[in-house]
């Protein structure tokens, strides 16, 4: 049926046309648009959408003490919230000058290491159904939520945790939490040649995400790509390493890089860091018992703490790149600025309009995903 | 272990290439120090190993960038963020610059008047500077001259005022829009009735 | 290369490798809820009997999603620092973050595994809980989120108050706390929670959460104008109040109380005299009013009521029969605890406002009652307990046995008499502990050794006097012996009194609650001594009115008969403090603006000025 008010008009003949993606369609991650004008199903033009999960964050937190926003900044990247929680911790802890124990800090790269399997596995599941392979999506979830059961043990929350606060964490590891995230990483790492077989080795994925998207590593750092995005490209930057913080410094691990800068070999570099990650979280295992002390150094009462005054840039690797807090304090009990840089605030604008155009309609999906693009990093 | 990157992975016998690389980024670091100690109207403070925060006047600035991407390697622009310092009637512009090689991350900072709020883009400069310029003059209301896109992005509905600057009161703006429907549940209607009730509101408590 | 055994061209045939998984057994969850995990953070549940209504969960909730409800029936007491109020939570709002459980000063508080709810749209009423034991749906879930000693956001610990050594401070009367330092007085103040309990247990409901947010603040000037809103003898009270405000404090429930008296006394210190009395003068009106004021006695009591009628510009005069102000926080307080600058600092700002004190001024001698009435609209009677109580036990008359608040007072204007070399103390209370101690001092300095012995009729459990007062009597070489009762003072054949006999005590109380001590007699002690001090409670020296006032007045059971204002039976006279609460600064400071406001009541209703 045709609403009342329509009324038929000529248009020229053409084969172009502009079509809205999103921002509810299965091909992407979360609520975001693109829109894009096409000449059959060739992207001449790309215009990526935003604002769908803007809630306001950045402003929400200059109006909250500064303890309260450990319940916020979670919510910024649902698929990876710890870290979030870290990485405005460790503001908080380089303006205010605390000393956050050892103990606090393994068990820190304990829960990134985590947050980072669980947001690849969803990252290639999701993936995979936009190829048309639901099964990798449903084994990615399903395992993603053995790893949530984990963090329910040890934080009571399964996705967003709050279970960082400035100076340490909330609560000491439960009894027995290591065998049972030790068995866990057994069951992980047993599962991968599952997915192999199911996934990174299967023709047809090979096939669909070779040559999608590529860009150049002198084209990715021009354009300020970052993460396994980046590492995809060949250059072997991991933020871990590089600018190390926690006790990344004393984890033996390996930068997975790849020489395509495709959706192909952003996948492989996602799916080596699954190992990698298992590999740290192997390690973690072994040394924390051997950690004793506190979880926590002593913070004032949250209701009357002011932060001295003074401002911190600071960043972590998240499971999609470079994530930074830019905190501001003026010496009073709230943030005076809190600026959130999410590694997908360039990779879902930019990067993804610049490899969209001249790709296919049905590839636009794999870019997004492959580019692990999290638009609520964008929106804040 | 693919080995295209310009760093090696670590437990990797390093080539001749990235050993000069490594031993040069070094001195990079300390020719930096001196550079930037000697340009006047620049503000030097080194906060640690691998942060230097750079004051510098507002027309200095492009070129401070231009000499750090050109000739000091810092080519990627992590974020450029704003801060509205309203008493002071002033925006602070902070410029995150990482420099692969010498492993060290520079911030800019410089400040412009609120009013009228304009400012060059450094786009020719760093492409990612486009996001940030575009968020910047959405949330804040700063015109980037020369930036490639000052369109809205995220608040396409919005017509206020930028809401990040310090003025505009999200709280109050919420309660003018929104009306709340308390919850008056049957246990609190038979606590009324005994001569209890609602004391205090959380609104009441909030600071 | 990519550790992955992944060919450059994947065989096709890769995924029917898993066609295996057909022969697996199919993974199944049930249908019902699954149980969640030990520390899962699901509904509130709080443990009414533990909940003080104190709403610091309410100050940390993130969300606002906390609401204060009162609830009829449940104890309320201030002086505990109880209220009836319990928190009810919006799950709308609420986000289960658990701060309102990390911060909880009692650990009321806590999370259930229990996470399932929901309704149809008619009912979202039920998103809207007050959480109980019970937890939210009436059915037991095991506790999940609970309050955990890592990360308790309560800062239990005060932060330490530096003392002089008992061997550095016995010989003389130099104050022994010596009171915080900036930084440690910011620390101390960012303890609290901000719920206002001191505010309500306080005889004077000082706005102790307001000066300690403005010391937290670094703001000293601050905090002394909220003082004076309520307190004209902040100094006196910041060294030597009974402090219920700690008693009722939230934080003290699990941890040492936020130090309010020693914050008080930061603040006043941090504050130059000149600006106090600045501050002080805040408020006062810029008239005359014309009216003229007798307050007899310049203590605490009568001394806040001329600081408030002075700034309601009215005339006060304040006759005092010693030569200084101050009445017991003078004599009956040693200077090891409150140094007599400090008092003098709190009386200087009263004169200051244009109080007149004359001293040496005695009524019912130099001047009379009747004077009072003919020459001023308005007299109050503030004189306090100035007479010790005697325990009439067989010897209680000997010239060396003496009492507690007459030696005070003697030792407090440099009187000269013999130190015993052996006393004994009758008494377990604040006074007792006071003459022990510089009884103490003046036997170290006059014959180099302390030999006092305190003997107190309750036991330890039950006792009077502060904790911090015992153990500093004991570190100053003081014997405190508990449970004993005066039987006798021993009388030698040359009559020089030779020690007090005492009982053991089996009970205090009789079954109605009534004062009727037993004791145990075959638990009998000598405690040799040649001077006995009863320290025993005080009484009132009331002849001052003169038999004809004492006639027209009313009186109850030996106390001059007051409404709850003060106002006596005559129409022109009010009583306050001590004389009317019993012994205690800062009962003496509510007193005095309680009656000063009725004088201001009876003022403003009288409407004519009368002897004008």
């Amino acid at each position: 049926m045709r609403p009342e008010n329509y009324q038929a008009r000529s248009q020229p003949p053409s084969n172009e046309f502009e079509l809205n993606f999103g921002p509810n369609h299965p091909g992407i991650e979360g609520n975001y648009a693109f829109r894009v004008k096409l000449n059959g199903d060739e992207v001449l033009e790309a215009r990526a959408d935003a604002g769908y999960l803007h809630r306001g964050f950045e402003k929400l937190m200059e109006g909250r003490l500064w303890i309260q926003n450990i319940a916020l900044v979670p919510r910024i990247c649902v698929p990876d919230p710890v870290p979030m929680e870290v990485c405005y911790s460790l503001a908080i802890e380089e303006i205010g000058g605390l000393d956050v124990p050892e103990r606090a800090q393994w068990i820190r790269v304990m829960q990134l290491e985590m947050s980072r399997l669980a947001a690849h596995l969803f990252a290639f599941g999701g993936h995979a159904a936009t190829t048309g392979m639901y099964t990798p999506m449903f084994w990615g979830v399903a395992d993603r939520d053995l790893i949530l059961d984990r963090f329910e043990e040890l934080t009571g929350g399964r996705v967003y945790s709050i279970y960082n606060i400035p100076g340490g964490v909330r609560r000491d590891v439960p009894d027995g939490f290591l065998e049972r995230l030790s068995s866990l990483l057994d069951y992980l790492e047993s599962r991968l040649p599952d997915y192999d077989n199911l996934f990174f080795t299967n023709q047809v994925f090979i096939t669909r995400a070779r040559d999608v998207g590529t860009m150049t590593q002198e084209q990715a750092l021009s354009w300020g790509v970052t993460g396994p995005n980046l590492r995809a490209t060949g250059l072997a930057f991991d933020v871990r390493r590089d600018d190390p913080y926690l006790v990344y410094d004393q984890i033996d691990f390996d930068i997975a890089t790849e020489p395509g800068g495709d959706a192909l070999s952003r996948n492989l570099v996602r799916r080596s860091e699954l190992k990698q990650s298992i590999r740290i979280l192997r390690q973690v295992i072994e040394r924390l018992p051997s950690i004793k002390g506190p979880i926590r150094c002593p913070i004032p009462n949250p209701l009357a703490w002011n932060v001295p005054a003074g401002e911190s840039y600071t960043r972590v690797e998240s499971s999609k790149g470079e994530l930074a807090y830019y905190v501001v304090s003026t010496g009073g009990d709230k943030p005076y600025r809190v600026h959130v840089r999410g590694p997908s605030s360039m990779h879902a604008v930019q990067v993804l309009e610049k490899l969209a155009v001249g790709s296919r309609l049905e590839d636009i999906a794999q870019i997004m995903f492959s580019l692990d693009a999290c638009p609520p990093e964008v929106d804040r | 272990m693919h080995r295209s990157g310009i760093f090696p992975a670590r437990g990797i016998t390093e080539t001749a290439q990235e050993t000069v690389y490594r031993i040069m980024s070094k001195e990079l670091n300390i020719w930096l120090d001196d550079l930037l100690s000697d340009i006047e109207s620049v503000q030097f403070k080194r906060k640690s190993s691998r942060r230097v925060r750079v004051d510098v006047g507002s027309e200095a600035l492009p070129a401070l960038l231009e000499l750090l991407q050109g000739r000091a390697s810092y080519v990627h622009l992590s974020a450029i963020s704003c801060v509205d310092w309203i008493e002071e009637d002033e925006f602070e512009l902070v410029y995150h610059v990482w420099s692969y090689e010498t492993q060290s991350l520079v911030s800019a900072h410089t400040r412009i008047p609120r009013e009228p709020g304009v400012y060059l883009s450094i786009y020719d400069l760093y492409q990612p500077a486009a996001f940030f310029e575009r968020d910047i003059h959405e949330m804040f209301g700063v015109f980037f001259e020369g930036s490639p896109d000052m369109e809205k992005f995220i608040l396409t509905e919005w017509n206020g005022p930028p809401p990040m600057r310090k003025e505009f009161d999200s709280e109050a703006f919420v309660n003018q829009t929104f009306s709340w429907e308390p919850y008056h549940p049957q246990w609190l209607k038979e606590l009324e009735e005994e001569g209890g009730g609602i004391t205090t509101r959380p609104e009441d408590v909030r600071r | 290369m990519s550790d992955i055994p992944y060919k450059d061209k994947g065989s096709i045939l890769a995924p029917f490798k898993s066609l295996g998984f057909l022969a697996r057994k199919p993974v199944t969850e049930p249908f019902e809820p699954r149980p969640a995990s030990d520390n899962y953070r699901g509904f509130h549940v709080n443990d009414w009997e533990q909940c003080i209504g104190c709403s610091t969960c309410q100050k940390v909730c993130d969300n606002a999603a906390i609401t204060m409800v009162r609830v009829p029936g449940l104890p309320e007491d201030p002086v505990k620092g109880i209220r009836n109020e319990r928190p009810a939570i919006d799950y709308g709002r609420c986000c289960w973050c658990g701060l309102c459980v990390d911060i909880c000063p009692t650990g009321s508080i806590s999370l259930t595994t229990e996470y399932v709810h929901t309704c149809r749209e008619d009912e979202l009423d039920s998103y809207f809980i007050l959480p109980d034991p019970n937890g939210m749906h009436g059915e037991h879930f095991p506790t999940g989120w609970g309050k955990s000693t890592d990360a308790d956001l309560v800062d239990l610990e005060r932060q330490p108050m530096g003392e002089v050594a008992p061997e550095e401070r016995i010989d003389s009367y130099r104050e022994i706390v010596d009171g915080f330092t900036e930084q440690q007085a910011i620390i101390e103040a960012s303890r609290c929670v901000q719920c206002g309990m001191c505010h309500d247990s306080c005889p004077t409901n000082m706005h102790a959460p307001e000066y300690i947010r403005a010391i937290w603040e670094g703001d000293a000037e601050e905090a002394v104008r909220q003082m004076y809103r309520t307190n004209p003898f902040s100094h006196v009270c910041g060294r030597v109040c009974t402090h219920r405000c700690e008693a009722a404090c939230s934080i003290g429930r699990r941890g040492e109380p936020v130090a309010i008296r020693w914050l008080k006394r930061y603040a006043m210190d941090a504050v130059s005299d000149e600006r106090v009395r600045e501050i002080a003068a805040e408020g006062k009106v810029d008239y005359i009013s014309g009216r003229k004021v007798a307050i007899i006695g310049a203590g605490p009591a009568g001394l806040t009521a001329a600081f408030d009628l002075v700034k309601k510009g009215h005339e006060v005069t304040v006759f005092e029969a010693l030569d200084k102000p101050g009445g017991m926080t003078r004599y009956g307080i040693p200077e090891y605890r409150l140094p007599y600058d400090r008092l003098d600092a709190d009386v200087a700002v009263i004169t200051s406002l244009g109080v007149k004190i004359r001293y040496n001024t005695r009524i019912g001698a130099d001047i009379s009652m009747q004077d009072l009435e003919r020459d001023y609209d308005a007299v109050l009677v503030a004189i306090g307990l100035q007479q010790g109580r005697s325990t009439r036990i067989p010897g209680s008359t000997h010239s060396q046995v003496k009492k507690a608040v007459s030696l005070l007072r003697k030792i407090t204007q440099g009187e000269k008499f013999d130190v015993p070399h052996r006393a004994v103390v009758i008494g377990g209370g604040n006074v007792a502990m006071d003459i022990a101690r510089s009884l103490a001092r003046l036997q170290k300095t006059s014959y180099g050794e302390v030999q006092v012995t305190v003997c107190a009729l309750e036991d330890f459990d039950h006792f009077l006097a502060d904790e911090e007062e015992v153990v500093e009597s004991r570190e100053e070489g003081i014997e405190i012996l508990d449970s004993r009762g005066p039987k006798q003072i021993v009388i030698g054949k040359d009559g020089e009194l030779s020690g007090l006999l005492t009982l053991g005590v089996k009970s205090i109380f009789d079954a109605d609650g009534r004062f009727a001590p037993r004791y145990d007699d075959s638990d009998e002690q000598m405690h040799p001594a040649d001077m006995v001090v009863e320290s025993i409670g005080q009484m009132s020296d009331v002849s001052l009115f003169g038999d004809d006032l004492t006639e027209r007045l009313e009186w109850n059971r030996g106390r001059l008969k007051v409404d709850e204002n003060g106002h006596t039976s005559e129409p022109w006279l009010w009583s306050a403090g001590d004389m009317v609460f019993g012994p205690d600064v800062v009962h003496a400071v509510a007193d005095g603006h309680r009656v000063a406001a009725s004088i201001e009541d009876y003022f403003a209703s009288s409407g004519s000025q009368n002897n004008e």
